[in-house]
């Protein structure tokens, strides 16, 4: 009997013996997934082909797998994620969150990466690394492209019209373009923004409000909260103003919505970044033929033209992501390769601006029809705008924000616009309102601000 | 030795699944909404979770959005569930005439019930798209309105949008509940009735109405829960807007707890919609007299 039980319990040893040095093995052999978050559209696609390039030569077994965020729904996707614990490897992200994320102390710094690509020499005249998501002197972002939102008129209309050239205009230009048009053309609205509360009219609305000089936080007075300055109360009226020629549904138009307006021929301007050429190519060429892309109408008395800007990086985050080596080789493969990054810039053109020299003059993108189309329309979105080129996280590039990402989750700066133009709150009154949410913001998150 | 259960060890046994599957599904989920509601949780840093007292229940009092949000939820939950009550009924008693093919129709009446929220949704915003819907394009091309309709973009449309998919959605789960019910009463009592010389309104007043009323009252309760849950259908409809005008209390949850990373305050918001909810059912119940007979008996 004794015998007995010894010879299972050798057997079982040796099975357990077996399974524990057969483990690596099978481990290496099953396949691991990393995530990669990015927007909606194929470039994140084409990105993440080129790191399973690299997956496929130097770790087997581990593929990249594309997740599409859809603008909107960043923050649900961040907050559930990162609350559960099981963040993606990389995120390919705007800078106002990158800013966020690194100010929480969430994020992986990137210096390595950025050494190892060259980022500081082949970066495309006009941006910094640091504008892509550096946080107290700390590198948590690699650049990987830049879209500015522009204003988008069609020329045939403004000439029926009898407009002038748009490349001149002041807002009291665009104001009497946008009547002008709506009398000539029943029907057809002068001019569309996102005036929705989402992402979109966050920015669509603040470019109004730098334009006048106005500002959310001023990072030279300890990021004091400044959105009730008559600069910016003079943004909101005059987008009250404007919205008179817009559609009435402008109030829950977000990305999505304007570039349909335009491409289907309800608007003849719009606000919005290079996506619009790009479909009105795929789906409506005789919109494409009369379309052109300017930089925005200047403020009357500051002469200022502030866009919007993408400043769009990768980042890692730090907690719980277990692929930070392989990330950062990966990217540094992918981002290494002009060819990679033209094919990234030229899967959606002219959408996403190459942020690297070489990237910009390859030929996948010199010769891509749209650019051999449209050079000045193209000129415009990816160089031309650079020097107006700010977000709602550097602001007139006076400094960087971590609060700006915050704010966005709540889409405050559209909420006021809402309040004036639904609820019939004077554009004091509603912006008032948003200067007591931007100061709960601040408050609540004093700690980012060191 | 043989090993023998009791028949009330045997019935535990039996009842166990259920017991743990509700305490997994209904009750860990309530205490962990309660507990999180009594600290200050951002779901960017969930390690670091400070109890706050009462601070998450203060907020939310003091909101005015959050007075907002419930006031349009009692519009939203009271509009829906009378009107869906009142067409479920009306339905549910066409579809009891003894018809041809009606088996067919009552198979079809199923279909809103059936698909999808985030379909219908969807296909609803196109529907109601201002500029390039396909409603407005036929109200225009009739000649019955003269300009495009905002039916999401203004504050009273947009809720009446929301109440009508939630309507149309909702009326076939009340048509089947009472088309069931229908099928029960004793066809006796309408002869006897007949008989007695009452009429169809008659009939439907003092017959129909007083055998329905157990089941309306359970259907309406059911349908006042959920409707006052109710987020994905104004979520992907409107996102509460716009401006806040078609928030209720689960939106405004939602947008504390994920777009304002406040899961506190979300929590709390959830432990008084609970409450809410909780309350206006037991006196719902109480008014209706739902169960008094069985207990009589």
């Amino acid at each position: 009997m004794a015998e007995q039980i010894s010879r299972r319990a050798a057997l079982g040893s040796a099975l357990a013996a077996a399974g524990a040095l057969a483990a690596p093995a099978i481990a290496q052999t099953r396949e691991r997934v990393a995530r990669v978050w990015g927007e909606p559209g194929p470039y994140v696609g084409v990105f993440t082909n080129g790191l399973n390039e690299w997956a496929q030569r130097y770790a087997p077994g581990l593929r990249f797998e594309a997740e599409q965020i859809a603008w909107d729904q960043v923050y649900v996707k961040l907050t559930t994620d990162l609350a559960a614990r099981r963040p993606p490897a990389l995120i390919s992200v705007e800078s106002p969150i990158a800013y966020q994320l690194a100010a929480e102390g969430l994020l992986e710094p990137v210096e390595d990466v950025n050494r190892a690509i060259r980022a500081a020499e082949r970066l495309v005249d006009g941006f910094r690394i640091d504008d892509f998501g550096t946080w107290k002197g700390t590198q948590y972002a690699v650049p990987l492209h830049h879209q500015g939102c522009l204003f988008i008129a069609q020329s045939d209309v403004l000439e029926e019209a009898g407009l002038s050239d748009p490349a001149n205009w002041t807002w009291q230009d665009l104001l009497n373009a946008a009547r002008a048009i709506q009398q000539k053309r029943p029907g057809m609205a002068g001019f569309t923004m996102a005036l929705g509360r989402n992402l979109c009219g966050d920015y669509h609305i603040g470019q109004f409000i730098w334009q006048a000089g106005g500002l959310t936080w001023d990072p030279a007075r300890n990021f004091e909260t400044v959105f009730n300055s008559p600069a910016t109360i003079e943004a909101y009226e005059f987008i009250k103003e404007l919205y008179a020629y817009m559609p009435r549904s402008a109030v829950e138009f977000s990305f999505l919505q304007v570039v349909d307006q335009h491409v289907t021929g309800r608007t003849a301007m719009s606000l919005y970044w290079g996506r619009t050429m790009g479909r009105a190519a795929d789906e409506a060429r005789p919109i494409y033929e009369k379309m052109e892309y300017y930089l925005n109408p200047a403020h009357p008395r500051t002469g200022a033209r502030w866009s919007w800007t993408d400043i769009n990086g990768w980042v890692l985050p730090r907690r719980d992501n277990p692929f930070l080596r392989e990330a950062k080789e990966a990217l540094a493969h992918v981002m290494n390769s002009t060819e990679w990054m033209a094919r990234y810039s030229a899967s959606l053109f002219p959408n996403v601006g190459p942020v690297f020299k070489d990237q910009a003059a390859a030929p996948a993108l010199q010769q891509h029809p749209i650019y051999q189309a449209k050079k000045r329309s193209v000129d415009v979105i990816f160089t031309g705008f650079v020097p107006h080129a700010c977000n709602s996280g550097f602001e007139l590039r006076k400094g960087i924000s971590p609060l700006a990402g915050i704010a966005h989750g709540r889409n405050v700066w559209s909420q006021v616009a809402q309040r004036m133009l639904l609820n019939n709150e004077s554009a004091r009154a509603a912006v008032e309102w948003g200067h007591r949410q931007f100061e709960d913001i601040r408050r609540e998150n004093r700690r980012l601000l060191g | 030795m043989r090993f023998r259960l009791s028949d009330r060890q045997v019935g535990v046994l039996f009842m166990l699944p259920l017991l743990l599957a509700v305490a997994l599904f209904l009750v860990w989920p309530i205490v962990e909404a309660v507990r999180l509601s009594f600290v200050r949780y951002n779901p960017l840093r969930p390690d670091d979770q400070p109890f706050v007292g009462l601070d998450n229940y203060l907020f939310v009092l003091e909101d005015p959005l959050f007075w907002e949000s419930f006031r349009q939820a009692l519009v939203w939950t009271g509009v829906s569930t009378v009107a869906q009550a009142a067409i479920g009924v009306g339905l549910a008693l066409l579809l009891h005439q003894p018809l041809r093919g009606i088996n067919a129709f009552r198979g079809l009446l199923l279909f809103p019930y059936i698909v999808p929220t985030v379909v219908i949704a969807l296909n609803w915003r196109w529907l109601f798209n201002a500029e390039i819907g396909i409603v407005n394009h036929l109200l225009l091309s009739a000649g019955i309105i003269s300009e495009r309709v905002a039916w999401l973009s203004t504050p009273d449309m947009a809720m009446a949008s929301a109440i009508l998919l939630n309507v149309w959605k909702y009326t076939p789960f009340v048509v089947i509940v009472v088309l069931a019910r229908l099928q029960t009463i004793p066809t006796e009592l309408y002869d006897a009735a007949r008989v007695d010389g009452a009429g169809a309104l008659r009939r439907f007043r003092d017959i129909t109405l007083p055998q329905l009323a157990e089941v309306l009252a359970v259907v309406v309760v059911f349908r006042t829960i959920w409707t006052f849950n109710k987020f994905e259908e104004i979520y992907l409809l409107t996102r509460g807007g716009p401006g806040t005008s078609t928030y209720n209390l689960a939106l405004y949850a939602f947008d504390q707890a994920m777009a304002n990373l406040r899961m506190g305050v979300g929590a709390a918001s959830g432990v008084i919609m609970l409450a809410l909810l909780l309350a206006g059912s037991l006196l719902y119940i109480r008014l209706t007299g739902f169960g008094r007979e069985d207990r009589a008996a």
